[in-house]
């Protein structure tokens, strides 16, 4: 019959087993939990009012967003002015061109990013610790410092007005964040799967390819995430390369809104939703790989 | 021979290292040091984009020392920074002190204080300056209903700065969720034993969590300093012309954005960027040391 399992009388189980146990509700104690709850309450009502706010504004009339003192709840509750805000500007381009930027720097992100992580983490070499410390520092310099002569660089090769300024260094390493990611998740997979497999005359590509990577799924997963949430909300880098409306991605899309329609809060609050609800869904989709992969960055 | 083969063998693996890595070295080569290297150079130069820039020596810089909008971009940089970084991290570790005590609906509110900070930088501006629209917002309406009336937030030059600070605020999300991951890995025992030895709350707090903590406080204050010093998202979208009302948010970053991409005086915004970096540097440094006189590492004391 196999191993006898040794029966653990409920309060003879080791402690870090069980839940500790629930405090009796004394007074005092139900006082602290009311007070508790009341900051909860209150603090998120803070955080939920603008957005709250964002969605009722977004489904009244041009009209009645202007009342004051203001009135809470659309009436009517106008759906039509998320088409006719979205159908105002290119929106469906809009989308369009913020989802190429997101896919294609989300391969470079994922192929670089991967490597250098691997090659930080998996592999002993004299140097490592100091050129990865030198990767992090580059954390640290202001964008404003490496912008002007990129800029120019990149006129002379031709490439203001897409997105290649914004797509093609991803392919080399510079989402640090992303490997930095990486490098914490590879650090925590054995050792000794790599050293087997270099037995076996494996070699370093291979192992990286067929070995750590497969492990690393969920942590490529969230580099994958939020480099498309990154995207999602760039703006200043779309700012300074694209001029032509054309190409312009979501958050560009969205700042011209509001230099069009100041007067039509609606259309305004209708168009800021169309860009949060997508990513919102996401997030709550994908909320555990989101968190654990936050928590990740956080460490050391 | 056998120093030869193990010296040989060094070498192969640094040469394994480098190639794994050289996706990194050849970007870090191309999109940092040489744009860096070349910013130094600019800032000793006039140049606006075309032709060649012309090498003025210390001129720039001089020019910056009695540039009365540069010394207000600073000012406002500073101002937001000195207040929202500590406010932040202030905030965002007593959300996550708050989250990590057992109460009830523990991820409903943590999925709450999180899911402003994915919303979209330009969505969410929209969405402030609307909520703190003067005549018709939110905000001020609450404000009328307890007898107040608010002012004109965005669009007033005293109450400018707060709002954006206001802003910032609600989006701290991330580092309150690392936080949050920071005091899940403090380890229960030592509560215990703290509780043993008679300490109350505010002391466990004090000479148990945030030391335990500290490591990671270092690291978000140094990004968020990092980030602050380099407002310029939100300001730009809320604020038309930006830096009005007045100048009162003309931030460093909108300055340099003026300076560089609409009058083209590349050198000067160079000279800017340069002193940035110096400012960057000098903060981060100062931290640095400090941090080794409260920042307290788990595995130097064995």
């Amino acid at each position: 019959m196999g191993i006898a399992r040794p029966q653990v009388r409920p309060d003879q189980r080791p402690p870090v087993l069980t839940r500790p146990p629930r405090a009796r509700r004394t007074p005092r104690k139900m006082g602290a939990s009311a007070a508790k709850h009341a900051v909860l309450i209150a603090v998120g009502a803070m955080f939920a009012l603008p957005l709250v706010w964002m969605v009722l504004t977004s489904f009244k009339t041009a009209g009645q967003a202007l009342t004051f003192p203001v009135v809470w709840w659309p009436h009517p509750f106008l759906w039509r002015n998320y088409p006719q805000v979205l159908s105002s500007l290119p929106f469906g381009r809009f989308f369009l061109n913020t989802f190429v930027y997101a896919v294609v720097t989300i391969v470079g992100v994922s192929i670089s990013s991967s490597l250098v992580a691997y090659g930080f983490s998996r592999l002993r070499w004299r140097g490592r610790n100091a050129l990865f410390y030198i990767m992090l520092t580059t954390l640290l310099l202001p964008f404003v410092c490496t912008l002007i002569p990129l800029f120019i660089l990149y006129k002379h090769v031709g490439w203001i007005g897409g997105y290649l300024p914004l797509e093609v260094p991803t392919f080399f390493g510079s989402s640090v964040f992303s490997t930095f990611l990486l490098r914490q998740f590879f650090m925590t997979i054995p050792q000794s799967l790599s050293d087997a497999a270099r037995l076996d005359g494996a070699s370093e590509f291979y192992i990286y390819s067929r070995i750590v990577l497969p492990l690393a799924k969920p942590a490529m997963a969230t580099v994958i995430l939020f480099q498309f949430i990154y995207c999602w909300n760039d703006f200043l880098g779309p700012l300074i390369y694209i001029s032509n409306t054309n190409r312009y991605p979501l958050s560009l899309g969205l700042d011209l809104i509001l230099g069009d329609y100041t007067t039509n809060w609606s259309w305004v609050m209708a168009a800021a939703s169309a860009a949060t609800v997508p990513i919102v869904i996401l997030f709550f989709l994908t909320q555990r790989t989101f968190i654990q992969g936050i928590a990740l960055t956080g460490n050391k | 021979m056998r120093t030869l083969t193990r010296r040989s063998r060094q070498w192969r693996q640094i040469r394994i290292g480098l190639l794994f890595v050289s996706p990194w070295i050849l970007g870090f080569g191309a999109f940092y040091l040489y744009p860096f290297l070349a910013t130094l150079y600019y800032s000793f130069t006039t140049f606006t984009g075309v032709g060649n820039p012309k090498v003025i020596g210390f001129a720039n810089y001089s020019a910056l020392f009695h540039d009365h909008q540069f010394q207000t971009s600073l000012f406002n940089t500073f101002y937001y920074t000195v207040i929202e970084v500590p406010l932040s991290t202030v905030v965002a570790i007593g959300l996550a002190l708050l989250l990590n005590m057992n109460v009830r609906g523990r991820a409903f509110y943590r999925t709450l204080f999180y899911i402003p900070s994915i919303v979209p930088v330009v969505a969410s501006s929209l969405i402030f300056v609307w909520i703190f629209q003067p005549s018709f917002g939110v905000v001020n309406s609450l404000l009328s209903d307890v007898h107040l009336t608010g002012p004109a937030w965005f669009f007033s030059v005293a109450w400018s700065k707060p709002s954006f600070i206001l802003l910032g605020l609600w989006g701290l999300g991330q580092p309150m969720v690392i936080y949050l991951a920071a005091l899940q890995g403090v380890p229960r025992e030592m509560y215990e034993v703290a509780a043993l030895e008679g300490a109350g709350p505010v002391q466990r707090l004090r000479y148990v969590t945030l030391p335990m903590i500290s490591p990671v406080i270092l690291f978000n204050v140094i990004m968020s300093l990092v980030l602050s010093i380099q407002y310029f998202t939100q300001a730009q979208v809320i604020e038309t012309p930006p830096g009005s009302p007045g100048t009162s948010t003309l931030f460093f970053v909108i300055y340099y954005y003026q300076q560089a991409f609409q009058d083209l005086h590349l050198g000067y915004a160079s000279a800017m960027a340069f002193m940035l970096f110096i400012l960057v540097l000098i903060i981060t440094v100062v931290l640095l040391r400090s941090s080794s006189g409260w920042v307290y590492y788990e595995n130097e004391q064995q």
